[in-house]
């Protein structure tokens, strides 16, 4: 992949966003097979319930994983310096999330050249689920 | 039982991982990742990878399924499991995480308690020449009844 372009680059411009399929539990219980995540308020309805959920919950990493997808089929992720989101919404089973980007800053420091990127994860109302910055070194 | 500010600091115990093909490939099935850089050698080669990465969450697996300790340790600490909600995770990296024997270790970096309580660990991984490959932020939110 690319390089990121740091001229080629404005702040306020969008990355093009991802459709995650409906989450369902089957989508749980696998990334919980993967990553070794098994809280149970993720993969057992009852106790889910008994915790004072609706029922089970999204693993906030899955859907952070979801988001990573968007950066790494922007960046290469040999130039990706940082990561990082705060999870703001819980995901519950039949949401359907869209991930999208939009530059937010473009900084050159020491011959250095970085680009940050708002990366969030939404629902079909909007409500954002989880949101952070991707950084990029660019050439 | 409140967490207070003199668990900051405190270490969990090391650990080591080896990060398998396997496990990446696992892991990219799981997420819908189907970029073939994450799945054959070849494809990664091709791209400027000398093997397959892991990919930018990945590290997550390292942790759960390298210390599956941290639900006894954060039992033990007065954190109740079923009121944990994960409020931040960050990843800064130095080097491209790849399959091979890795080791960890984290420590609680901050504890914020009061109306809210969050609970902060930093985790940072090495390779087997104790250069560091990515340090990681968790932060987790205990809800209250």
């Amino acid at each position: 992949m690319a390089k990121i372009q740091f001229d080629k680059v404005e702040v306020g411009q969008t990355l093009p966003p991802l459709d995650i399929p409906v989450i369902e539990h089957a989508n749980l219980v696998r990334y919980a097979g993967a990553s070794g995540d098994f809280n149970p308020i993720h993969n057992d309805p009852d106790f889910a319930k008994k915790a004072g959920l609706d029922g089970t919950i999204s693993h906030g990493m899955y859907v952070m994983a979801q988001v990573g997808r968007l950066c790494t089929s922007w960046a290469d992720q040999k130039d990706i310096a940082y990561f990082g989101v705060t999870f703001k919404a819980m995901t519950k089973l039949g949401e359907k999330l869209t991930i999208v980007g939009t530059i937010k800053k473009k900084f050159e420091k020491d011959g250095k050249k970085t680009v940050t990127v708002l990366v969030e994860a939404k629902n079909e109302a909007g409500e954002v689920k989880a949101g952070g910055d991707l950084v990029v070194n660019a050439v | 039982m409140a967490i207070t500010k003199d668990i900051v600091g405190k270490k969990l115990d090391r650990f080591d991982f080896t990060v398998e093909r396997g496990k990446i490939k696992e892991f990219c099935l799981a997420i819908n990742e189907k970029n073939p850089i994450y799945f054959d050698v070849e494809e990664a080669k091709k791209a400027g990878y000398s093997d397959v990465p892991a990919p930018p969450t990945f590290p997550t697996v390292i942790m759960f399924w390298g210390y599956p300790k941290i639900w006894n340790d954060m039992a033990e600490l007065g954190i109740d499991l079923s009121k944990i909600l994960h409020l931040k995770e960050e990843y800064t990296y130095h080097k491209i995480l790849y399959p091979g024997k890795v080791y960890a270790q984290s420590e609680i970096s901050d504890v914020k308690s009061g109306r809210a309580e969050i609970v902060t660990f930093r985790t940072t991984i090495y390779d087997e020449k104790d250069d560091p490959i990515l340090s990681a932020e968790m932060a987790i939110f205990i809800r209250k009844d």
